[in-house]
This record gives C-alpha cells, structure tokens and sequence, in this order.
C-alpha cells in the first residue's frame, strides 16, 4: 500500500517548498485581513494545516498502484457524499454545501474535483490502446462529470460545479478527442445557455447581471466587484505595504477572508506583487507538467497535468472575478483563501502530484 | 509492437494538448496582468482618489453667518438659536421611511417628494435639514425617539432681524439651490448680495468610517469660521424716524445722503415688509405679502422710477449756462403759456410769473422760463450732463432690482421708440416730465453732485468699502448761481418751499426744490396750482410730490430725497417731510 520510506529522497523539493511559500504568503495575508491579528483567520488555518499534514504525508507515500485501484471506491464515496449533503447538510448562506465530520464542516463538492478527475484518469487510461478517442468514447465521462456538475450545482453551488465540469472538459479534451469535439460543446453550450439561464436561482442570474455591470447595485451585490476593484487599484505599482491596507482593515471589502483574498493582497503588494505571485502560481502549474513530458503512461500523465492545471485555473479564475472580468462564482483563492475544504483537497491535490512526480515508469505499473 | 505504437502515437497528442492547454493558460494570465496593470498602474489616482473616499467620511458643520450693524455698531441682523430636525443617511439605509413616519407622528407637513428628490443627491454625513423643531414637537419626538435611526434634533442657527424698518435693505434668506449647500442662502438684497462675504466657510469633521458607514473614530476637526461682519452707513435712529414720518396710507420713500462721502444714511419705503416672517416660516405672512398688491417688497427708493418733475430744472439751467444761451440776468416773461408751432405749453401758474429771471425760474419753478430755454437747447447735452451728475445709471452698493433710470437722448428714443425726436419732447424734458424716469437716491445723488460741484462721492451703503469720487468739475459761477436759486426755494418769500421757513422756523435751514411728478398729462396746466388740492381727484391719477433738500443751507452735510405717490404737489407733501428729516439728521449729527 505503501511506497518504501526510502523514496521521500525522490520528492520535488523545489515544489514543496513553493506550496510552502505560497501558504505562508496565505497566512501573512490573512494575518493582515484581521487588521494584524493571527485571531482568527490565520490562527485557524495554521491550525488546520497542521492537521491535515499528516494526511498529507500519508497520500504521498501511497503506492500509485493502490491509488489506481482506490479510484471507483473514491468516486462512490464522493457520489454519497453529495447525496448526504443535499439530504441532511448544514445550509448556510442559502444553500447546502456542507456536512459535518468530526467537527468539521466538510464541503464534499471540493473533493469531487479530485474524484473526477482520478476517475477520467483511469478511464482513458484504460482506453489508450485505441487509436484516437471517438465521440460515443467520450460519452461515458461526459455523463459522469455531468451527473456531479448537477448534483454540485442544484446545493447550489455554481462556481464549483463549473469548475468541476470544467476539470472534466479538460481530462476530455488532454486525453487526445478530436479537437472538433471541444467546439461543438462549446457550441451546444452557446445554444443551451439561455435554457440553462432559466435553470439559475435568482441571486446567481443577478450575479451575472451585475457582473456585466456592476453599478446597477452599487450598494448591492455590484458592491463586491467595486470594492474589490477599488482596494486593488488603489494599490498602484508598488502597493500601499504589509498591513497598510485601509480597503480591507476598515471592512470595505466583504468576504475578504475568502473569494476576496486575492484584492487584500495586491492592495498591499501592489502591481509587482501581484505579477510576483502570478509567476509563482505559473511555475507550481509548470513543474509537474514538465514531469509529464517524461512519463508515456496516460493515467500518470492525466493526472500530474490536469490536478497541477486545477490549482492554476481555480488561481486565474478566483483573480479574474476580483478585477472584474468574471462573475463572482464563489471559487477560492487555493492556500490563500481562508477555509478548510478547500485547503485540504488541494493539500490532497499536492500529496498526490508530489506522489507521482516521483514515480519512475521504467517498470510497467498498471495492467 | 503494434498496440506499441498507437500508445506512443497517443502520448504524443497528449503532449500536443497540454502545449495548447499551457498555451491558453499562458493567454489568461496576460489578461489579468492587462487587467492588473489598467487598474493598479493606469487608473490608479482614480482608484488611490475611491480608496480614500471609502475610508476618510466628511462631515460638514454649518458656519454662522457674519452680522450685520448699522454705523454705530448696533446689530441689525444677527443669528439666533434654534433647533432643527437633521436627517442623517449614513445612520439608517430606511431614513426615507423614518421621514415619512415622522411627517405623520409630528405633522411635519413636508412636501416628502421634493424632499426624497433633495436628499438623494445629499452628502452622507452631512445633516440634511428636515423642519424646524418647535418645543412641543422636540417633546413628542423624544417620546418616539427610539423608533427613528437616522433623525436627530441639532441645534442650529436662524437668522435674526430685530427691527423690521431695514428688511427692505437687508433683504432675508432662502432654501439653497445646490443640493449640496446644507445651510440657507441670502435671497434678495444684501444678504444676496454680500452672501461670499457673509456666509462663513463650513466646518469639517473628518471621521474613518467602516464599509457600513460607521463613524470608526474622528481623525480631525476644522472649525466653521463665523462669517464676516458687515457695518453699513445706515443710521438706527435716522432709519426707524425716516419711517416713522412717511405717510403711513400712502406709498412713498425718503433717501438721506451724506454730501461729504457719499454714505446713505437712511433709505425708507412704504409699505414694508418684516424679513423675519421669511425666518420664522410663517408662510401665511408670507403667501400674503409675495400677494399683496401694494408690493412691500418693492424699495421704491432705488427701484421706484418716477418722472423728477422741477426738481429737474437746475440741470436744464446748468445746459444753458454751459451752452451760453442764457446768463443770470436773461429775463422771459411769463403769461402763463409758451407755444411751439400750434401747441401751447402751459406754466403751472395760469396767471404767469411776469418777468422771470433764471433765479425766479427756479425759486418759483417757473415752467415758461424753461420752455423758452429748451426751444434752445439740443436734449442730447440734457442727456449727457444727467449721466455725468449720477441719473441714467444704477450704483453697485448690494441691492437687488437697481434700476438705471432714464433721460431721454435722441438716440434713446430712435433705439427704443424707432421715432425721432421732437422739439416738443425737449420742452416737456427740460421740466423733468415725459420720459424721464428717476429713483429717489438717483435724486439725492444728483444734489450731491451738485453741491459738489460735479465730483461727487457714488452712493455706498457698506462702511468698509472706499469712497470712489467720479463726475467732471462744473464752474464754480454756475454751480453759486444754481445754490443761490436752491436756497432762495426754501429762505426767500415766494419761493415754493417758503412755507417751510415759516411754519418751522426752529428747524435747520435748508435749500432744495419742489417737484410735481405728472402720472396723467392732462394736467400739464394744473400743476402747483393751490387749487389742485382741491379738486375731487381719484387717488391713483394724483400726481406724486417730489420734493430734493439739503441742510444746512449754507454748509451742506446731508441731502434728503422724498416722493410720496400720488401726494399732490410737492411744496405741500414731499418738502415738510424733507424738512423733519433734514432737521433730525442736523440735531443728531447722524
């Protein structure tokens, strides 16, 4: 079950210490959207991370091969997992996203992000002795993330399950489909959208409105684009310096400990900060996809390519709709945001790309 | 080998795919860092400007408007306390409902749409002024008081005018226009007029407020700073007995002037009104005065333009002397008329003067003397030595509807009229009748510049302000000849003022002359006639009496301009209250 002890030599060290890093520019940031205070934000989630470090441990040195096998089991408990959300979950916020385990509330949805795409991985890996991958092929996944994109969505919980259905494209279209496939969905996406419009609770259509124009409720649900865009222009190029921040100490910004995150930080880093920090999400994003240039076995591949691109588009996204040119869709800052789901499934994410950047594929895993 | 191969051929486009997927990666975050640089780099004053406005909220205090005291300091217009009911927004998002409860508990009577339309646009921490709160009001509403957020009762400042006889000076207050100005605004008159200098600069209370608008803690206070006071050379005493000696059912008005600097020591008209009914909102008082007919708000002492009548006469003299078309000693007979062409133009006194010389002329107001001058004269020099002895032209000293007045030129009448002139016109302009239209101060200035030999100082009401000499130099020997006559109207017997001398004798001695301002023309040969008087004569067509003096007559100080509408002549209305007034201004050194 377990890799021999002797292969934590093989870890990518540089990785580790970046997801090191990042965490700690996390903590400092939360440390100063409590107006310099570890109380509570930052206390909470140093807390947490050392919690779940050894979990964290645990997952990097699982044999691939049982991770391989674990697949549908995960998926499963994933699957009743939602299911129990939707039936017995804590409701917050208007809706359902959360259970409790142990004292924790634990948001199921973020770790479905994990599940589908071992699952995908495994799926296609499986598939890789055809040629190319027809349409009826890639049915079967389309289906399954489709099945978890409602079930996430109807909590309701639209940022994650776009997210989810998105990771889910992703694995389709890296797993080698046709490259007209990707157009036609996004054509039938087009096409459906204003059905799917329909289908949106009121507050997430408002969302999107007010997205497109966020001065029709200045006070409203536009106040957290203005604010955000506020405390992040009025940054400049060099930033205003570490707890100088006044948007975020004098509670302008709402949510700030969570989708926000990212506007505290460039309010006192500035404009260099923010590239400084966009780089150092590239180059984690870049590090396990260069290992993947080396292996030749797709479920390896799948998975150091399309978890190392989760983290970097759930980083791009989260950015995006802080500056304005996204909806506010509820997708967390990863190690930035304050929150424990999220933390933990992309620690798990972490353990796991970890665990395969060190494989060594001279030996045939998989059968 | 060969499922070999189509692996191998499938990781390539795996690799293909993760070289697209990085390529897209790459796209999107060049995009945000567009996005970051246009925010944090490009527009960053803009945001830097927001940021601060988020945290730094104002308030603004009003400051208290500066006094206003007549020359001896005494307060004419000054501030009172008062409280008010202030609606502050940043306190409750529900203060438009706050209002409207309010209006129904207290019976505000607000007018809750030109309110909700006001208060839109208001600045969020500065009080929004709602009503003022009358102690019964302050009562019930602390009763109620927790049911209101954003309502507060603060004490304020209300203008404050003791004495009702120079509200038609002082002018009152009103609603500002701008939205953002908090605090009332000066109207009308002075208080328009002087508003800059009298208004004060506003308080700021500078607090950091929390995204809820919770005041956090204040950063720093910048007094309001009290307006500036305003001195006028208005006297108290000689204001409220200019009053008190006006005629009180007729319409009229008295300007005294000082000869020596130019000041306007008292500028009455009747009917008036009380400034502070506009403070106090008494809006019955007001509906009825902004209705009345006899227009109080009207100051017929600058706004009021009547035809001058003889008083008018020294300037026609003045034209012919200049031009030598006459000297002391040219003599007219009158027997009553003077023709032009195949018009008859009538003396006031049917039976004739007989040989009149220029003093005669004017001592008795001969009207012949004048028409026989006139058929002399270009109107064009009679309009031009008016401009130059203060008619034709208002005065900057701070009133509202200052008008020009007029003495008609031949350009004048082709420019307005499209006609050009007449001989008739200059006999009829020569007596002061026709289209010469003078303001009571216009009057009193003409004296001046006469008294002054022709540099006299412009009117001016605000102490402070320098004393600025304008006009040109007159001839010493005309200017003796024209006094002399003045002071004959008053001293000599005959004179039309003589009666003055007589019944008076204790008063101060004064020079002047009597006018009759024509309101129908029929009566051209009726005027001055002791028979007039009597005539059964409607009110409104009376013509108005005119009377200019100054005092003392041998060293003049003071000038007074009296005309009472529709009064009859000027020897027997406008003169003794000349007198009255000149003699007070004497007595008590204004």
């Amino acid at each position: 079950m377990f890799k021999d002890l002797k292969s934590i030599y093989d870890l990518n060290w540089i990785y580790f210490f970046i997801i090191l890093i990042i965490f700690w520019i996390g903590e400092i940031n939360l440390y100063s959207a409590a107006g310099g205070s570890f109380d509570p934000w930052a206390s909470n989630q140093l807390i947490r991370f050392l919690i779940f470090l050894p979990l964290f441990f645990l997952i990097l040195m699982l044999e691939p091969k049982f991770i391989f096998n674990f697949v549908e089991i995960f998926l499963i408990l994933i699957f009743i997992g939602l299911i129990i959300t939707l039936i017995f979950g804590y409701t917050g916020m208007g809706a359902t996203r959360w259970i409790r385990i142990a004292g924790f509330n634990l948001q199921v949805s973020e770790f479905t992000k994990i599940a589908i795409v071992l699952f995908m991985a495994k799926y296609f890996h499986k598939l890789n002795a055809e040629k190319t991958i027809g349409l009826l092929k890639s049915v079967l996944p389309l289906f399954v993330s489709l099945i978890f994109f409602i079930l996430v969505a109807i909590q309701p919980d639209l940022g994650t399950a776009v997210i989810i259905l998105a990771l889910g494209l992703v694995v389709i279209f890296y797993a080698g489909i046709k490259i007209i496939y990707p157009f036609l969905a996004i054509l039938a996406i087009l096409i459906i959208s204003p059905l799917l419009w329909t289908f949106l609770k009121p507050y997430q259509q408002n969302r999107i409105q007010i997205f497109l124009n966020p001065d029709l409720d200045p006070l409203g649900k536009g106040y957290h684009i203005i604010q955000s865009k506020i405390a992040i222009g009025s940054g400049g190029l060099k930033g205003n310096g570490f707890l100088e921040g006044s948007q975020s100490s004098l509670n302008f910004l709402p949510e700030k400990q969570t989708d926000f995150v990212f506007a505290i930080f460039s309010e006192q880093f500035g404009f260099t900060g923010s590239i400084l920090l966009i780089l150092l999400f590239f180059i984690m994003f870049l590090i396990p996809v260069l290992k993947t240039f080396k292996l030749t076995q797709v479920f390896n591949k799948i998975i150091l390519f399309v978890l190392s691109f989760k983290i970097f588009f759930e980083f791009l996204i989260n950015i995006s709709m802080t500056i304005g040119i996204l909806p506010v869709v509820g997708v967390a800052l990863p190690f930035m945001s304050y929150g424990g789901s999220s933390l933990l499934s992309n620690l798990i994410i972490c353990a796991l790309l970890l665990n395969f950047m060190s494989i060594n594929e001279r030996k045939r895993m998989f059968s | 080998m060969e499922k070999n191969n189509t692996s191998e051929d499938s990781i390539k486009i795996l690799n293909r795919r993760s070289f697209i997927i990085l390529i897209l990666g790459s796209i999107m975050s060049f995009i945000i860092s567009l996005r970051l640089f246009s925010l944090q780099v490009i527009n960053f004053s803009f945001y830097k400007k927001k940021s601060v406005e988020n945290k730094v909220a104002i308030k603004l205090t009003p400051p208290i408007r500066g006094d206003i005291y007549d020359s001896n300091k005494k307060l004419i217009a000054g501030s009172s306390s008062l409280y008010e009911f202030i609606v502050y927004k940043n306190l409750s998002k529900d203060y438009m409902k706050e209002i409207k409860k309010l209006n129904t508990l207290i019976k505000l009577r607000l007018n809750l749409d030109k309110i909700s339309k006001r208060i839109k646009n208001f600045n969020e921490y500065s009080g929004f002024i709602l009503s003022r709160a009358s102690w019964k009001q302050i009562v019930e509403f602390e009763k109620n008081k927790f049911l209101f957020n954003s309502i507060k009762i603060v004490e304020s400042k209300k203008r404050f005018y003791p004495y009702k006889n120079f509200s038609q000076i002082i002018g009152y207050m009103g609603e500002p226009s701008n939205p953002n100005e908090f605090y009332p605004k000066g109207v009308f008159h002075l208080e328009k007029s002087y508003e800059k200098y009298l208004k004060g600069t506003p308080g700021k209370i500078f607090n950091e407020v929390n995204s809820r608008g919770k005041i956090i803690r204040e950063i720093s206070i910048e007094k309001s700073i009290k307006g500036n006071d305003l001195d006028l050379t208005l006297d108290f005493e000689l204001q409220n007995y200019a009053q008190s000696i006006l005629p009180p059912d007729k319409k009229g008005s008295i300007v005294v002037l000082s000869v020596i600097d130019g000041s306007i020591l008292s500028m009455n008209s009747n009917p008036t009104f009380n400034a502070q009914i506009f403070e106090d909102r008494e809006n019955s008082k007001i509906n009825n005065l902004l209705n009345d007919n006899s227009k109080p708000l009207f100051n017929r002492a600058f706004s009021g333009f009547y035809p001058p009548g003889s008083v008018f006469k020294p300037i026609s003299a003045l034209v012919g002397l200049q031009r030598n078309l006459i000297d002391p000693q040219t003599e007219v007979i009158c027997k009553g008329h003077s023709s032009l062409g195949d018009r008859n133009y009538y003396c006031w006194k049917k039976k004739g003067h007989g040989k009149v010389n220029l003093k005669k002329a004017i001592k008795e107001s001969c009207d012949v003397y004048f028409y026989e001058l006139a058929k002399k004269i270009n109107i064009d020099d009679i309009s031009n030595l008016s401009t130059n002895l203060g008619l034709n032209q208002g005065y900057d000293i701070g009133l509202s509807n200052l008008g020009k007045g007029l003495v008609p030129s031949k350009k004048w009448k082709k420019a307005f009229l499209e006609q050009s002139w007449y001989q008739g016109e200059t006999l009829i302009a020569c007596i002061g009748q026709g289209y010469n239209q003078t303001s009571p101060l216009q009057l009193a200035t003409l004296y001046s510049a006469l008294l002054n030999r022709g540099k006299y100082p412009i009117p001016r009401l605000d102490k402070k302000s320098s004393i600025k000499i304008t006009g040109k130099l007159l001839n010493s020997e005309h200017q003796k000849i024209l006094i002399n006559a003045l002071n004959a109207v008053v001293q000599e017997p005959n004179g039309t003022a003589y009666k003055l001398t007589i019944s008076n004798p204790e008063f101060v001695k004064i020079g002047g002359k009597t006018g009759t301002s024509q309101v129908i023309r029929i009566k051209e040969s009726e005027r001055e006639d002791d028979q007039y008087k009597l005539k059964e004569i409607e009110e409104k067509f009376k013509d108005h009496s005119v009377f200019v003096g100054y005092a003392p007559y041998d060293k003049p100080k003071y000038i007074a301009a009296v005309i009472i509408e529709n009064g009859g002549s000027g020897s027997a209305v406008a003169a003794p209250i000349a007198h009255k007034i000149l003699d007070f201004a004497y007595k008590n050194n204004v």
